[in-house]
């Protein structure tokens, strides 16, 4: 199973990946790179690539789409300016062949901050309802303090789980 | 994209399947006269390389690894880590430092655990590496741990494609695998002899080979 975080810079995909790996969070600088994970998770085998999204990187991104089977779209919910430009990226990124089977999970991150648009508001903003083409699911989390990041992965894992096995 | 881990082959089979498996294995001194090594070459060796198997000029795509990281899952403690170059610790080299000649030069890991190691039950471990100005298409990297000849655990990671000039991590999450008491008693007596082979391969051909030994009786 693999899934691949992906949003704009400075969204919070790696602080998400190292809150949940349990891992110090407030060293992380820009990922002009990818960082990997493999772990075991609920009997799963868990691969996830943290792809930076710098836009002089976001080029690469078609690079990792192969075998993905969970997309995480991290969104700065506090960064309304950007909101555009982030609406854009996703649903370029949902139109590519290669992701047609990958279940989208959106984290409405940073709802620590205040000032920060709530899951529904960011919902409405990315026109996550004209989405038909993937089985998606929005939640709100904090990546600094850890809130619901867990229930979003769940969700995640029990949606691929899903399919995967009502194909076999 | 493909990962997987094993915890070492499975013993056994038939007659046939037991000299399947023999023509199957190579030795190292084919694969030293070998222009090309591929990762099936490496998986027939079934023991640990006495030599490099490639030449440090191998790598022409600017890998270099920057850091090494261990830590206990459980707790979050990092149990070893090395880095450079803004580290104090340099990358362990072990003597004839002044040798440019030395195989071993960046090329070797020596990690000193205590006995607890052993006893961990979930373990991370993080290599970072930097590439150089070319696209790497297809990065993948074979690392098997063996304690004399016992082979206790294999990795075989297809990291994918890598960004020019990109700076990477990855960290495999895994179990520790279940030793039985005199093994561990063993491997605690006998510093280094506990060693992996680290291989790694850009579009199927081997440009790195890394090698590391460990002991388990070190004070914490």
């Amino acid at each position: 199973m693999y899934f691949n975080p992906r949003g704009l810079d400075n969204a919070g995909k790696t602080t998400i990946l190292k809150r949940l790996n349990g891992e110090d969070v407030n060293t992380i600088s820009p990922t002009l790179g990818f960082n990997i994970k493999t772990l075991e998770h609920r009997s799963f085998k868990l691969n996830i690539w943290d792809i930076g999204g710098q836009k002089s990187i976001r080029s690469y991104w078609r690079n990792y789409f192969e075998s993905t089977d969970g997309l995480v779209w991290v969104v700065d919910s506090a960064d309304v300016r950007r909101l555009e430009d982030c609406k854009a990226e996703l649903h370029a990124l949902l139109g590519e062949e290669r992701l047609a089977g990958a279940t989208l999970l959106v984290f409405a991150n940073k709802q620590d901050l205040a000032g920060a648009l709530s899951s529904n508001e960011i919902r409405k903003a990315l026109e996550l309802d004209t989405i038909h083409s993937h089985h998606w699911s929005i939640q709100w989390c904090s990546a600094v303090t850890g809130e619901k990041l867990l229930d979003g992965v769940d969700w995640l894992i029990d949606d691929i789980a899903s399919r995967i096995f009502t194909m076999d | 994209m493909s990962g997987n881990s094993s915890a070492g082959r499975k013993k056994g089979g038939g007659f046939l399947a037991r000299q399947a498996q023999k023509k199957k294995s190579i030795t190292e001194e084919e694969l030293l006269n070998k222009d090309i090594i591929r990762p099936e070459d490496v998986t027939r060796l079934g023991k640990m390389t006495e030599n490099y198997l490639c030449k440090p000029s191998a790598n022409v795509f600017g890998i270099e690894f920057t850091r090494f990281k261990i830590r206990d899952m459980e707790s979050g403690d990092v149990i070893f880590e090395i880095a450079k170059p803004d580290n104090a610790e340099e990358i362990p080299q072990e003597t004839n430092n002044d040798d440019d000649d030395d195989p071993r030069r960046g090329r070797y890991v020596r990690y000193q655990f205590s006995p607890k190691f052993l006893d961990l039950k979930s373990v991370g471990a993080t290599v970072e590496f930097v590439v150089g100005d070319k696209a790497i298409n297809s990065f993948r990297m074979i690392e098997c741990h063996y304690f004399r000849e016992k082979l206790l655990k294999s990795f075989d990671f297809d990291f994918g494609f890598c960004i020019p000039n990109s700076k990477n991590t990855c960290e495999h999450i895994y179990e520790y695998p279940e030793l039985n008491p005199d093994l561990k008693e063993e491997m605690i007596n006998s510093p280094f002899e506990t060693r992996s082979d680290s291989f790694y391969f850009v579009d199927n051909k081997l440009v790195m080979h890394n090698k590391a030994d460990y002991c388990y009786n070190a004070e914490m």
